[in-house]
């Protein structure tokens, strides 16, 4: 059950293939979590989160200059490589410079049929924002449904809010398991789910989900819990690096990651709200990206919280290479969390990443935490 | 007419003296702390391999970071013109040049008139030049030449990244400790160098043929992983790390222009 | 013989002055029971001014290269904010900016003097289109132990696509700035100067526009290094009248410069424009190019737009003729917001962020009516926001026949900066256009 998600991760090209050969609907690449799933749903369309590959390329030089994250630069090589040629259409949502240009290059260079660009504020804190972005959202629900030849009514929006509430729901109860003294899943498991869920039907992945929560009611690892770790920072689907990190004596069990937590962790409420309104508001208010995180840093105390609600004793810092928003927070965010009582352990993740090197770090950092422990 | 090209480097100093397009004689010496000294000695070696006497030297022309040094040059050209001169003589059909030295990378588009038309330079990094070859030979403990052969058995790709030279320093290290076979760890070598050169190479765009000229044109492992990257062949002269002094020579005579 | 005759511009003093003023009010503004805040050079800076005459600015990026200009005192910088935490690929005028806060030392000293303490500002005014402006601020206030903070988004997409709602997020953002700067500084808001600073701002942003226009003579009456020096007024406070005024009188000399040929680099052979900020620390690149090529960089879209107003005319790239020069009269404070966030969304240097073919369609423009024979473009290693989509440029002119080379530096770390390198890539690129060198 639990294994399901790492296949549908590995095999997610295949995934959407087949889907599109069985729905006959259409897919949609998107560069960034602040794109709506829901109003995509609504539209009968299978949104699909573009990621990298992790392997080495030469085909991003003349697109993106060096300076910015081997994130973007991963995720634009799939698509000059031809990886994702099945898609229909990209889009993102305003965020990020840097993914920006994943984007930017892959609508210049990749043929795509549509593309949309969803200006989303980054000022979430002021009240202007949600007005801003239900206006875009009218566009953007306009667009797809020119697209895609749907009429998207509000049940429509309804059913994919509710679709993608649900989705989150399960995904909260599992990370629930990972507060017990001996955690159900590893961070890996975890990871692979919540990723997974970016990529492949919601109803299924929901489903596999509910599945998993009756398998891990009384699954135990099978091998010591270790440390009790956090890791938190941009985009992390490493899983070699994460799978190093808990074969040295450590689990992760909580995280924030946009492959994580920040992904899911709000629930669209409709309160009786027309659903395009509900819908602003949820990403409007979502435990946002660095970069739109101002003028407060909402996001330190509930980084605290969370390592804190998940007792862990230690933190994993990871930033992709050049990555600014991130190691705009990483100062205050590592100070917050020192304050608590948390040792951290930084690292820079690039395309690949030095297992060997990492590991000494980590091993060191894990042995600081043990003897913490002695006294 | 007779002409010479100095080609004043980093690490080396290369003389050739060329008559109507015709080879006469090279000299290379390695670059120590006298550049004078260097070049005098390069042009010795030169003369004697060529048996003629300097004064049949109609024109000398320089080329290389060092050139200004070279006093008694009748003019010079930067390594993009030598390189591309060069090539276009040896030859007329490539259109890219990519040239892999000790210390630096290039990549030079030239049209059918062997005129430049763009050129790409990699970034202060030895990740991207024979340096760092040399650098992870060193790591392997072996000869330089060995790294590139062995590097022709190897049947496994694995991936390394090279940001930089340091970086893959220590990950030549990790993958020894993880017991990965020394013909692997020279192809993940050479395979990260030319992930780097061809990525470069792109931004000038590779158009067909391509000439690979420069030191490291020599190392067969290296040759191997830029065509597999490349996906096609790549024409390389005798004499890869003497083109530059060969395009300088060729400008002195009015050969090339 | 020259080629062409040149002379010094005479506007310089003034200019000098200008700037000189700038650094010491904001310094001073306490003494006289003034206020002074902080912002970036792209915030809207008319809208504090309607808190009285008394209020000074200072604006964070001509700070950080004026701060990156001074290599050692900006060394001490970079290490200082590296020390405190800050990565070292961040903004290169942030960190030099921060830098000057944890030493606690003012990058602008009165000529012969000493370095005085920072002059903490009293709160903050930003603007946010790179994803470091607000952060920026952020982290200045933790720095300082906590300041006041308002920050306009302003990130509503391209100009072309402009919408009402777009445009009501912004001048919403602001009403609410208007009232957080009243409970702030406790002062009564005067919109009638607002009204003039609004003014100020379109005619000083037209203004420059047109003089980087005059500048498609041949030979070019001014150079980018010149230019970098009188566009930075812009950058300090385009909405004082000073600085509007200023560039009316420059407009003027630069014209008369065109009609007699006064020439900036007086062998002109050979116009070429750059892109980005250039590293600061190295300006005499410029002199190279001129001294031995007879190159002059006329500009950059940089230069002519970071805040330069400028407009697309019948496939042209013309400077933005100012709303008052069109007959609008603006006659309250929600129609002076309403003009001045309309007026600042066409500025050119704000397109790119959403897409590379807006910069690569006005550079190609620039290209062709600036009559030039190459492009250099700075890959600039200290500034996300202007280096974003600069490959896709690059790939964008050459497609269009203008031959491009390209140098990786930083405007403000100058250890990411090979001169060099950079010199012999430059001596390449003349090489490969066939430029003859100057003896
Ligand atoms: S947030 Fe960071 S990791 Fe994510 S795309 Fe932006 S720069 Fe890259
Ligand atoms: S990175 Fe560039 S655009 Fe962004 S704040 Fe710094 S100087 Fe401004």
């Amino acid at each position: 059950m639990i294994d399901t998600f790492q296949e549908r991760y590995e095999n997610r090209h295949e995934y959407a293939k087949q889907w599109k050969d069985k729905t006959g609907g259409k897919v949609l690449g998107y560069f960034c979590t602040y794109v709506p799933e829901e109003i995509c749903i609504a539209a009968g369309v299978l949104p699909v989160r573009i990621l990298g590959s992790h392997e080495p390329q030469d085909v991003t030089e003349p697109h993106i200059f060096a300076m910015y994250c081997p994130f973007c630069r991963d995720c634009l090589a799939q698509g000059l490589e031809g990886k994702y040629d099945y898609l229909d259409g990209i889009s993102i949502a305003q965020s990020c410079l840097h993914i920006r240009q994943a984007y930017t290059s892959w609508e210049l260079h990749v043929p795509t049929d549509w593309s949309y660009y969803l200006p989303m504020p980054h000022h979430v804190q002021s009240p202007r924002a949600v007005p801003y972005l239900l206006a875009e959202y009218e566009k953007f629900k306009k667009a797809l449904e020119d697209w895609t030849g749907n009429k998207i009514t509000d049940d429509d929006l309804k059913r994919g809010i509710e679709t993608v509430n649900k989705d989150r729901q399960l995904m909260k109860q599992v990370y629930e398991l990972r507060k017990r003294e001996d955690p159900p899943l590893s961070g890996l498991e975890s990871m692979y789910m919540v990723v997974s869920s970016q990529l492949i039907d919601k109803g299924e992945h929901a489903r596999i989900v509910e599945d998993s929560l009756k398998e891990l009611e009384d699954r135990t690892l099978g091998r010591p819990v270790g440390q009790r770790l956090i890791i938190l920072g941009s985009e992390n689907d490493d899983h070699e690096f994460i799978k190093m990190v808990e074969s040295c004596g450590s689990t992760f069990v909580i995280d924030d990651h946009c492959t994580g937590t920040r992904y899911f962790w709000d629930q669209v409420s409709l309160n009786g709200e027309d659903p395009l309104t509900a819908i602003a508001k949820r990403y409007v208010n979502r435990v946002p990206c660095p970069t739109k995180d101002w003028p407060v840093r909402t996001r330190v105390p509930h980084i605290v919280s969370l390592a804190k609600d998940w007792d862990a004793s230690g933190a994993v810092i990871l930033q992709q290479k050049f990555c600014d928003p991130h190691e705009l927070d990483i100062p205050a965010i590592k100070s917050a969390l020192e304050e608590e009582g948390l040792a951290t352990l930084f690292l820079e993740l690039d395309v690949t990443v030095p297992i060997g090197q990492f590991k000494t770090r980590v091993e060191a950092f894990l042995e600081i935490l043990d003897e913490e422990d002695l006294f | 007419m007779i002409s010479a090209g100095i080609d004043v480097g980093a690490k080396n100093v290369k003389v050739l003296i060329q008559e109507d397009g015709k080879v006469l004689g090279k000299g290379s010496v390695l670059a120590g702390l006298d550049m004078g000294a260097d070049i005098k000695e390069a042009f010795d070696a030169a003369f004697k391999d060529a048996g003629i006497a300097r004064d049949k030297v109609e024109k000398l022309y320089a080329t290389g970071a060092g050139r200004n040094e070279v006093k008694d040059a009748d003019d010079s050209y930067t390594e993009v013109g030598a390189d591309a001169a060069g090539v276009a003589y040896l030859y007329p059909e490539a259109r890219t040049v990519i040239d892999v030295g000790a210390e630096e990378g290039r990549a030079i588009r030239v049209d059918e008139r062997g005129k430049v038309v763009d050129f790409a330079i990699n970034e202060r990094c030895a990740a991207g030049a024979g340096a760092f070859t040399e650098a992870m030979a060193r790591a392997l403990e072996m000869p330089l030449e060995e790294l590139g052969k062995i590097s022709l058995t190897s049947t496994k790709a694995v991936p390394m990244n090279a940001q930089c030279a340091v970086f893959g320093e220590s990950e030549v290290v990790s993958l020894i400790h993880q017991k990965t076979e020394k013909r692997d760890i020279a192809r993940a070598v050479h395979d990260a160098m030319a992930t780097r050169i061809t990525s470069m190479a792109r931004r000038v765009g590779v158009q067909p043929e391509v000439a690979l000229i420069g030191g490291v044109a020599k190392n067969v492992g290296f040759v191997e992983s830029l065509e597999r990257d490349l996906e096609l062949e790549v024409m390389i002269p005798d004499d890869p790390e003497f083109v530059s002094a060969l395009g300088a020579a060729l400008l002195a005579a009015g050969i090339a222009k | 013989m020259a080629k062409y005759k040149t002379a010094p511009l005479k506007s310089w003093e003034r200019a000098k002055e200008i700037r000189a003023d700038y650094y010491r009010n904001y310094a001073a503004a306490h003494e006289k029971g003034g206020l002074r805040w902080a912002g970036g050079a792209w915030t809207f800076d008319a809208i504090p001014a309607g808190l009285g005459d008394d209020v000074y600015p200072i604006t964070s990026e001509p700070y950080g290269a004026t701060i990156a200009f001074q290599k050692d005192f900006s060394d001490r910088c970079l290490q200082a904010a590296e020390r405190a935490g800050y990565a070292r690929d961040l903004c290169a005028y942030m960190r030099n900016y921060w830098g000057s806060i944890l030493l606690n030392e003012y990058g602008w000293a009165e000529p012969g003097e000493e370095r005085k303490p920072f002059p903490k500002p009293d709160f903050i005014w930003q603007d946010h289109i790179c994803c470091s402006h607000a952060k920026w601020y952020q982290v200045v206030s933790d720095l300082e132990g906590g300041l006041p903070m308002f920050c306009v988004d302003v990130s509503v997409g391209p100009y072309e696509h402009t919408t009402e709602h777009g445009i009501d997020y912004i001048v919403g953002q602001m009403h609410d700035g208007i009232e957080w700067l009243e409970k702030t500084t406790g002062r009564k808001y005067d919109d009638e100067k607002l009204i003039q600073a609004v003014y100020n701002t379109c005619r000083s942003t037209s203004t420059w526009a047109e003089i980087c226009a005059l500048n498609q003579a041949i030979p070019a009456p001014l150079e980018e290094k010149t230019m970098y020096s009188l566009y930075v007024l812009g950058t300090l406070q385009k909405s004082s009248k000073d600085v509007a005024d200023f560039y009316d009188e420059l407009l003027a000399e630069v014209q008369d410069r065109v009609d007699n040929q006064i020439a900036a680099v007086e062998n002109e052979q050979t116009r070429v424009m750059t892109d980005t900020q250039p590293p600061w620390a190295f300006l005499r690149v410029f002199r190279y190019l001129a001294s031995r090529y007879g190159t002059v960089s006329v500009g950059s879209l940089y230069t002519f737009a970071l805040i330069g107003n400028w407009i697309w005319d019948n496939g042209k790239f013309v400077p933005r003729p100012t709303p008052q020069s069109q007959g609008v009269e603006i006659k309250d404070r929600d129609q002076a917001l309403r003009v001045l966030t309309e007026w600042e969304l066409s500025k050119p240097e704000w397109q790119h962020f959403y897409h590379p073919k807006y910069k690569s369609d006005m550079m190609i423009q620039i290209a062709k009516d600036w009559k030039l024979d190459g492009v250099m473009l700075h890959y600039n290693r200290g500034c996300e926001g202007l280096s974003l989509g600069i490959a896709e440029n690059r790939l964008a002119i050459l497609e269009s026949g203008f031959p491009v080379m390209v140098f990786e530096g930083n405007m403000g770390d100058e250890r990411e900066f090979d001169e060099a390198r950079t010199m012999a890539r430059i001596d390449s690129f003349m090489e490969s256009l066939g430029v003859p060198k100057l003896d």
